[in-house]
């Protein structure tokens, strides 16, 4: 009886076990394909996060300038190119590490 | 003269019991496979001299008040150096490859397949009365399989604390066999064509992706499994402070000296439990004999879920990588790279290898908390 009865245990905590790990991972690879697309959407918009994590003073990812009003200073035209640039630069290598 | 018979009789060479003899020597042997075969001496150096010192006649030091002792009830009976070896293993996980690809997170599931079907094969020996193990006892083996010596003695740890020595050794000694179980049954399993198989160079991975993924899995675990939670808390959080770049103090000594300080002790504490009265015992070599076959199961079972994608999903996955799905960072991602090195010189597996291997570390820690769920209640 003892013993029939850890049978049991043993095959409903193998099936329970196996069928939770499977629901958990593809749940967490529907939700992890839906956060990617999102970030990537968001990030067409804003641009990507600097190497260092923070925005730092010195490389300002311009937030508002919508690409079809051109700025008005050629000073600000200078700092867009350059973020521009240095965005692609980084992209670059990253992908050619 | 009586003075020189009580000096005799304090000596460790009057009081060694055979047990203790036969122990010193097992350490000695975990001491040699470490230094001279370099098996992950990380932790059998450690474990190892653990087990001399632990069976050191007449000294006591893993008995009650024995430093050893002290290790193991401040570290692993509560639970806290496992946990803060996962920080640290999170830490130095990269989740590009696998947020690259998250299909291979099936991969990671599959290999689980083996924790459960050892369990079940522990069950059965019992059934049969080859061996006593509870239910309790054969969860604890059976996660052997996850290949991840740290979820194993934190599950051994909550469920089956007198087995924590055996399944310790048992779980780390595999690990460094990793190279020598897993090819041949993935050889087996594969067609050299499909062996062949190249994968496409994966999708560049924004640093936004990496820092939300740790907090997306966290709220998945918080939500779901909080008995993964302590597991998976800390890898999450290991992994969020490398990722946000803007701790990179806490990160370098969570992934350097915290992980090394607590390493030692960890090996230490578990040689401890090498005590000949625990050890020495029929149930050990069914523990050993059992996670091996945990292990070859985890393997096979990865192997067969990637041409099962390969099947469905329209193919592009080689099978080699689904190896990797048992945890084992980075050693099982290695030997896909390896084998796929093998079947054609230009095949570089290695990156596509591990988003399986961490996979492989999500899963285990979530076969964990639905054992320790399922059996403490």
């Amino acid at each position: 009886m003892e013993a029939s009865s850890l049978l049991n245990e043993g095959l409903t905590l193998m099936l329970f076990g196996m069928g939770f790990v499977f629901i958990f991972l593809t749940l967490l690879v529907f939700v992890t394909s839906l956060m990617s697309r999102v970030v990537t959407l968001y990030e067409k918009s804003v641009g990507v996060l600097p190497k260092g994590g923070v925005p730092s003073p010195t490389a300002v990812i311009p937030h508002h300038a919508p690409a079809n009003t051109l700025p008005t200073g050629a000073k600000n035209h200078d700092e867009n190119t350059l973020a521009i640039l240095s965005a692609a630069i980084r992209a670059y290598r990253d992908r050619h590490k | 003269m009586d003075n020189l018979l009580h000096l005799w009789h304090n000596t460790g060479l009057y009081q060694m019991t055979p047990g203790q003899g036969i122990m010193i020597i097992i350490g000695m042997l975990l001491l040699y496979l470490a230094i001279n075969k370099n098996f992950e001496p990380l932790l059998l150096v450690p474990i190892g001299f653990g087990g001399v010192l632990a069976n050191i006649p007449g000294a006591g030091l893993a008995e009650y008040g024995g430093i050893l002792h002290i290790f193991y009830t401040v570290g692993i009976e509560s639970g806290a150096f496992p946990l803060i070896i996962f920080m640290g293993v999170g830490a130095m996980t990269d989740f590009g490859p696998l947020l690259a690809n998250p299909k291979t997170l099936f991969l990671g599931a599959a290999a689980q397949f083996g924790i459960f079907a050892t369990l079940m094969g522990a069950v059965l020996l019992s059934t049969f009365g080859v061996f006593d193990f509870s239910l309790a006892d054969a969860a604890a083996i059976g996660i052997i399989g996850g290949a991840d010596g740290p979820t194993s003695i934190y599950v051994a740890s909550k469920l089956a604390p007198d087995l924590l020595g055996a399944i310790a050794v048992a779980s780390y000694s595999y690990m460094a066999l990793v190279p020598l179980i897993q090819p041949p049954i993935m050889r087996a399993l594969t067609t050299q064509n499909e062996r062949k198989i190249k994968m496409v160079q994966q999708r560049h991975v924004s640093q936004r992706e990496k820092i939300v993924f740790p907090l997306l899995l966290l709220l998945l675990v918080a939500f779901l499994l909080p008995d993964a939670a302590p597991l998976l808390g800390m890898f999450c959080f290991g992994n969020l402070m490398k990722e946000c770049a803007v701790v990179d103090r806490l990160s370098n000594t969570t992934q350097n000296s915290l992980i090394n300080t607590v390493t030692i002790f960890l090996g230490l504490a578990v040689g401890s439990k090498l005590s000949a009265d625990k050890f020495l015992d029929f149930t050990t070599l069914g523990i050993l004999l059992l996670g091996m076959v945990a292990f070859s199961i985890g393997t096979a079972s990865g192997v067969m879920m990637a041409k099962l994608l390969n099947k469905v999903g329209g193919g592009g996955i080689n099978p080699l990588i689904g190896s990797a799905g048992v945890s084992a960072v980075p050693m099982a991602a290695r030997v896909s790279n390896k084998l796929g090195l093998e079947a054609d010189p230009h095949n570089f597996l290695l990156m596509h290898a591990m988003g399986p291997n961490v996979a492989g570390v999500i899963g285990s820690a979530v076969a964990a908390g639905i054992m320790i769920n399922y059996v403490t209640n």
